[in-house]
């Protein structure tokens, strides 16, 4: 157990929109609202609401260029996250492992009784 | 699908060799889960009752020597033998934020050739304000799903591993 996820690191990759502008954060290094507004089917407005929260969540920073904001992931934060939810994601791997081998014991005491 | 299915943070399937209803049990009735998750487990105050929705319960973690190491509230959602057992929880990774909301975790059972796939699900429960025409489009296209964004947020975690010892 190294990593801890907030809440508000959980919340904002919870939202499919949020993990979309990341992922397209990701793929060109750096954007601003209105080029990722038109690269999804999301206004302007609900795109910087998205970035907001995910700048909230230490995932995306943002720097003023001319009139407009541009965003880019923070490495150092969007690892750790990435790296939370994939201990999460393998502690359920395992979890289940042992889920199916108990389930398949049952299984077989059973028709073990039936036969 | 429901429509929780595009908000879920967390989602892993195995195929197992059984019924439904044998998953379903080994998911849900305290007895099974302190053998593939806690150490103890107890639905009610001291096991006194059956995994049905409302129900408490605490999930408890010992070390080596027998000493209490974490403790975990749940509270049933759904108990619907045997397609789907939910329930909410801070999980002990979480816990450590303080005032951490609870997040869902969702086992959907469902019969197919060679046996029965569970799915286990972690999600946000206030995560989504979005419509549900968004819902639906969001749904019929998985590529941007959980499953397609794991991967990559490793890679690009990688990455920056990579890039940082270089």
């Amino acid at each position: 157990m190294t990593a801890v996820l907030t809440d508000e690191v959980w919340a904002a990759v919870g939202d499919p929109n949020r993990r979309r502008l990341l992922d397209l954060l990701l793929e060109t290094g750096e954007s601003t609202p209105t080029r990722l507004a038109s690269q999804l089917p999301l206004t302007r407005q609900a795109v910087s609401k998205h970035l907001g929260v995910l700048e909230r969540a230490g995932l995306v920073g943002s720097t003023p260029e001319g009139r407009q904001m541009t965003y880019r992931i923070r490495a150092d934060d969007f690892d750790r996250a990435a790296r939370s939810m994939a201990e999460i994601a393998a502690r359920w791997d395992k979890r289940l492992r042992r889920i199916k081998a108990l389930a398949e014991a049952i299984e077989n005491d059973s028709q073990n009784r039936a036969d | 699908m429901t429509g929780r299915t595009s908000t879920d943070i967390i989602s892993q399937d195995i195929l197992i060799k059984a019924s439904p209803e044998a998953v379903y049990d080994v998911v849900s009735r305290a007895e099974h889960i302190a053998k593939w998750f806690a150490d103890e487990v107890a639905w009610g105050e001291s096991g006194e009752l059956e995994p049905v929705a409302g129900a408490r319960g605490v999930f408890l973690w010992r070390d080596d020597a027998g000493n209490m190491t974490s403790t975990v509230e749940a509270t049933v959602v759904t108990a619907d033998r045997p397609s789907l057992f939910s329930f909410t929880w801070v999980s002990p990774e979480r816990q450590r934020s303080a005032g951490s909301a609870p997040v869902l975790v969702e086992f959907r059972i469902n019969a197919e050739a060679g046996g029965t796939r569970l799915v286990v699900c972690e999600s946000g429960l206030d995560a989504v304000d979005w419509n549900e025409q968004a819902k639906a489009a969001y749904a019929a296209d998985h590529s941007n799903g959980w499953a397609g964004f794991l991967p990559k947020a490793r890679a690009v975690a990688e990455s920056f591993e990579a890039q940082g010892s270089a």
